[in-house]
């Protein structure tokens, strides 16, 4: 966190970024108003936007391996990031026309909420298709996520057919990811959607592991599964949706954290969940940082780096799974 | 202990259960035996929650039916051990057992959940291998980490537990299937009852207080191994020859068949 402050296009000049950021927080009147914007605005708020988006996107895969019962199920895989992209598009193409009817705070969260309702129905879609009698059918929940995806891709193709110029950025930053447009106001709302769903979801590492055992021998010991899965789906749909709707589609955060977190301790989701928020942070300011620096003065999107390390890791599970996927 | 009356099961329109009755009481080791199809498993699962029947005050528990427990609660009062049992378990061995103990402990296990798994591992012969990878085991190891784990699970001081097993005995060797079923004996001689699916009847006949014979659904017949198992019974239940006749060491009753 520190050095990725440091690191970036502008340059303080004689000064670190640590004393001009020291400079901010105690109110120093001698700092420049530019710099005063870069260190706060934009550097600061898109290092927070990071970390928070990225122990969600992490927490999300995890939380959702663990109902699936399998490490390829994440929110790319399963369809859910695309259920929410599509709702997003449609929201912000087709908002405006009915936009001057709603409520103010309705019209500001409206691609928020559209994102969330999206990859609430995928999530639900996939779930229904995939599973049936507590048992999780790995190329059902695979496929039914390629189905979605794919509906996903070709309605937001059309949707960037008729779009207007404006709406078009707009899209296009979906579906890269980025962690540019970080704000505090987006900050606020996504600490208040990771401490809600971390509530509830932080403490069941217990039931994820006995989730291992079947649902059906999940319930002998104590828990409550049919509960434990509404939570789950509602909470990762809140988290995946939030994160799509604030900063795109940043692939594979939710597939490349446990893979590394289980090869160290193996699926023991009381330790994983923890540290999948923990490492989840780490690596996407990593990756924002490498992202906004390799090609300075512009900018890679981030999604492309995340991707690239998840692609291989995805087939290395796969590999690994190749006689049980049958 | 656990009790039923008018137990029906249907599914997919197909009749599982039909009128079946069932009365087990404290400190009873009752086998159900039956040729496949009969409705054992579905018997089982109904008897221990998992599947409800469209009826739910027609089994109770302790006096109380399922829906009236709480269930972390009735965690500790039963266990089952199921015929399938997961394959794929990323976890070491001891792990695995320690899930017996989720009712018991938040976040933390306490020392006394320690001792529990130790225990049951080492009732079941699984302690030798409780380092290792769950994934590494074959099929009869498995069976004996699971057994650990719900003997785990009911090691508590609440009087009276019961214990489900879905066959129990697959996959294991002579010498672990007569441990396993001297296990569950010593388990019932506490007071506790154990309900279990076996197939081999000369063992049934010699371990389990009570016999329940199923057929198609229905109780073919009921009460102890000696009036149980009749040549007539059997024979009728399985549609195979048989011969009764008495062991010659332990003098129990033994189903020859052909």
């Amino acid at each position: 966190m520190v050095l990725s402050l440091n690191i970036g296009v502008y340059d303080f000049g004689k000064s670190s970024s640590y004393e001009v950021l020291w400079k901010f927080v105690t109110g120093d009147s001698s700092l420049p108003l530019s710099e005063k914007y870069i260190i706060w605005e934009v550097r600061a708020s898109r290092i927070v936007m990071a970390v928070l988006i990225g122990s969600m996107l992490a927490v999300s895969g995890t939380t959702l391996q663990g109902m699936f019962k399998n490490p390829l199920a994440t929110g790319e895989a399963i369809g859910l990031t695309s259920g929410a992209t599509l709702l997003a598009a449609i929201a912000i193409v087709l908002g405006h026309t009915f936009e001057d009817y709603l409520p103010e705070i309705v019209r500001n969260s409206l691609v928020g909420v559209s994102a969330f309702v999206g990859a609430l129905l995928a999530m639900i879609i996939v779930y229904r298709i995939s599973t049936s009698g507590g048992k999780t059918n790995v190329v059902m929940m695979l496929l039914s996520g390629v189905a979605i995806t794919s509906i996903g891709f070709s309605i937001t193709g059309f949707l960037i057919y008729i779009s207007k110029d404006e709406q078009l950025r707009d899209l296009t930053f979906w579906n890269l990811g980025s962690l540019a447009a970080a704000t505090w106001t987006k900050n606020i709302i996504l600490t208040i959607v990771l401490l809600l769903s971390y509530i509830i979801i932080l403490p069941k590492g217990k039931a994820l592991n006995a989730m291992m055992l079947g649902e059906k021998d999940a319930q002998h010991l104590g828990i409550n599964v049919e509960t434990l899965k509404k939570q789950i789906v509602v909470l990762t749909a809140l988290m995946v949706g939030t994160c799509v709707a604030f900063s795109g589609t940043i692939g594979f955060v939710g597939l490349i954290v446990p893979y590394i977190l289980r090869l160290l301790f193996r699926s023991d989701y009381h330790f994983i969940l923890p540290l999948s928020a923990i490492c989840g942070s780490i690596l996407l300011l990593f990756a924002d940082t490498i992202s906004r620096t390799i090609v300075a003065p512009s900018e890679l999107p981030i999604g492309i780096l995340t991707s690239l390390i998840g692609g291989p890791i995805f087939i290395a599970i796969l590999i690994k799974f190749k006689n049980t996927l049958r | 202990m656990i009790k039923g009356q008018n137990i029906n099961y249907k599914s997919q329109k197909v009749s599982i259960l039909k009128d079946v009755d069932i009365n087990v009481g404290f400190g009873e080791f009752l086998a159900i035996v039956g040729p496949n199809g009969a409705g054992k498993s579905s018997l089982l699962n109904l008897l221990a929650n998992e599947i409800k029947t469209d009826n739910k005050k027609n089994i109770q528990f302790k006096n109380k039916i399922f829906s009236d427990w709480n269930l972390e609660e009735l965690s500790k009062h039963k266990a089952k051990f199921s015929q399938h049992n997961a394959q794929d378990i990323p976890l070491l061995v001891a792990d695995v057992v320690m899930m017996g103990r989720y009712p018991y402990f938040n976040s933390q296990p306490h020392s006394e959940d320690f001792k529990s798994v130790e225990k049951a591992m080492i009732e079941t012969d699984v302690v030798h291998f409780q380092k290792r990878e769950y994934n590494s085991l074959s099929g009869g190891e498995k069976q004996r980490v699971h057994l650990a784990r719900v003997l785990a699970q009911l090691d508590n001081e609440i009087e009276n537990t019961l214990l489900f097993l879905d066959e129990p005995l697959n996959n294991l060797d002579v010498k672990h299937q007569y441990k396993t079923l001297e296990l569950i004996k010593n388990f019932t001689q506490n007071n506790n009852t154990a309900i279990v699916v076996l197939h081999d009847l000369n063992l049934a006949a010699q371990f389990a207080d009570h016999i329940l014979l199923m057929e198609k659904g229905q109780v073919l017949s009921y009460g102890s191994p000696e009036n149980v198992f009749t040549a007539e019974t059997i024979s009728k239940a399985y549609n195979f020859p048989c011969t009764i006749c008495k062991h010659p060491v332990n003098d129990n009753t033994m189903i020859l068949f052909g």
